[in-house]
């Protein structure tokens, strides 16, 4: 009787060891587990990158891509006082993946100087599809710059593996614009 | 990229290593000190608090220093496995239980943790002294191992004395 009740006692006691053990062994190993997920972040290569267009080194523009094709740097784009000069493939974006990317074109720096001096830049997303199309408008009053701000242009558009799309680029300058005076803006495209 | 072997490893190995004690020393209880199977559930909790602070401190803490608190817990580990083979062997002069243990225990916990380190080290390149991690993980599994066993000796030996008094 003695025996059995020493008995009982031990198994109790290695029955709730053995359950603790096993409710700390899972949250360890859970714990770890979530440990190797937050390290195994991968970096990959853009699929979506910019290419140099047909207008580069016509109409004094010069296009720069940094080594990955992820920054586009455009120089030497002209106004015209009163007149609309567009280039029509300065950039484009080319999806290199197999898969269709969705992405969008978005502000990032947004004009601040001469607006006395222009009338507009505007981008556009030249998608195949006259609907995909997207517009990024960058307007002067000839006192200041009204930059975009809602976001109905930047809705994302579907670009298909292995397509790419120009951003043309429409500019004009006011009639009294003085030659010589120059804008900067940052466009962003944004890749889902 | 392939996965690499993380640090905490060797803190969840430790933590398992510690929840087998419990339920090794509570099998065995008649030949140790009542409390030790649940000194060594609080141990495994240490190690989890230890995963824990990995975790949250991920972004501040730096792989070195992760590595050895989590290869230090370990060798706090295997230092508690040898203790308990030493004081089965020597104080309780359980032999054959001594070398069943040595066998079945200490020697399997010490290997795969050897090869852990050794792994983790190679995986790791020229960051970490190789030479260096596996001299002191025999000299300090033998240190620790010695002292824990010789403070349950003692405690042991105290016992004896008050029992002659």
């Amino acid at each position: 009787m003695k025996l059995k009740k020493i008995q009982f006692r031990k198994s109790m006691k290695f029955l709730t060891l053995l359950l603790t053990s096993m409710i700390i062994a899972t949250a360890s190993a859970a714990m770890y587990y979530s440990l190797t997920m937050a390290s195994t972040v991968e970096v990959y290569a853009a699929n979506v990158v910019f290419w140099v267009g047909t207008d580069s080194g016509t109409k004094g523009l010069v296009v720069i891509l940094n080594g990955a094709n992820t920054t586009a740097t455009l120089t030497g784009l002209r106004a015209y006082p009163n007149a609309t000069f567009t280039y029509t493939d300065p950039v484009r974006v080319k999806n290199k993946g197999g898969t269709t990317a969705q992405l969008r074109l978005s502000p990032d720096v947004n004009p601040s100087a001469n607006a006395d001096d222009f009338e507009y830049v505007k981008f556009l997303l030249n998608a195949t599809t006259s609907g995909d199309r997207k517009w990024l408008n960058y307007t002067s009053n000839g006192v200041s710059w009204t930059s975009p701000t809602g976001s109905t242009s930047w809705t994302t558009t579907g670009i298909t593996g292995g397509s790419s799309w120009p951003i043309v680029v429409y500019t004009k300058a006011r009639p009294a614009g003085v030659s010589g005076q120059t804008v900067t803006i940052v466009i962003k495209v944004d890749v889902d | 990229m392939s996965e690499t072997i993380l640090p905490e490893l060797f803190a969840l190995l430790s933590t398992d290593l510690f929840l087998l004690l419990s339920l090794l020393t509570c099998l065995l209880e008649e030949r140790f000190p009542k409390a030790i199977p649940y000194v060594y559930q609080i141990a495994a909790l240490a190690g989890f608090g230890h995963l824990l602070v990995s975790k949250e401190f991920l972004t501040t803490f730096s792989e070195y220093m992760r590595f050895w608190y989590s290869f230090f817990y370990l060798i706090v580990a295997l230092a508690n496995i040898i203790a308990i083979n030493v004081y089965l062997g020597v104080s309780k002069k359980l032999w054959t239980l001594s070398k069943a243990w040595s066998g079945a225990v200490t020697f399997p916990t010490i290997a795969i943790s050897v090869f852990f380190a050794v792994n983790y080290g190679y995986t790791q390149g020229a960051q970490f002294p190789l030479l260096l991690l596996q001299v002191g993980l025999v000299a300090s599994l033998l240190v620790m191992g010695l002292s824990i066993s010789a403070l349950l000796l003692r405690s042991d030996l105290l016992n004896k004395l008050r029992r002659r008094r």
